[in-house]
């Protein structure tokens, strides 16, 4: 006769859903990084690559015509090296602004302190999506 | 642009943003969105109520 207690299950935990490696994660974020909403399209969520692609990029846009500081490295303010380094996570546009345009932002700009809240959210958005596209790619997201 | 004008575009942007990123279902995503934004947009709103009897100081010298 079987034992009644066998019939009772133990509260059983979630079981977690495993889904298949998409891609190489290692390339998932760096093309994340290079190009905000790359990693997505790697990965193939294309619609979401192109918002997230649109939405950095319009936040870069709308900072630059704000004449925004797009922060570099400064002597004796340790916090500007921390800066620089959210700054350049939107990747290649922070290279582009750099190098091509030459741009450095103006702080008599009216609008100085929202392009630079803007610019620097840009660069801090893209960091999450380099996270989001290597859980994705490591099939721990959908 | 106003001041207002660029933190509800502020605001778009970074509630959008979450909001793709936090959640896959159309209702979910609906939902999270207007707490995010309107939360964001609100809360500014009355932090500057409370700021408003507070005069501001005179104005940061350029460096």
């Amino acid at each position: 006769m079987a034992d009644p207690a066998d019939s009772i299950s133990a509260p059983t935990a979630p079981v977690p859903v495993v889904r298949p490696q998409v891609g190489n994660p290692y390339l998932a974020g760096v093309l994340a990084w290079l190009i905000p909403g790359l990693g997505h399209i790697y990965v193939r969520r294309w619609r979401r690559g192109l918002a997230f692609f649109l939405l950095i990029l319009a936040s870069i846009w709308i900072g630059c015509a704000l004449q925004g500081n797009l922060y570099r490295p400064q002597a004796n303010q340790p916090l500007s090296v921390l800066a620089t380094f959210g700054a350049m996570g939107m990747g290649l546009p922070y290279f582009i602004l750099r190098s091509v345009f030459d741009y450095a932002g103006k702080i008599a700009a009216p609008g100085y302190e929202y392009g630079t809240a803007f610019l620097l959210t840009g660069g801090l958005m893209n960091l999450l999506l380099v996270l989001d596209a290597w859980d994705i790619a490591r099939g721990k997201k959908d | 642009m106003s001041h207002f004008l660029l933190m509800v575009v502020y605001a778009l942007i970074v509630s959008l943003f979450f909001t793709l990123l936090w959640r896959r279902e159309r209702k979910e995503q609906i939902k999270l969105f207007l707490q995010l934004f309107l939360g964001m947009v609100g809360g500014g709103l009355l932090v500057a109520y409370l700021m408003y009897p507070f005069p501001p100081g005179p104005p940061a010298p350029i460096p």
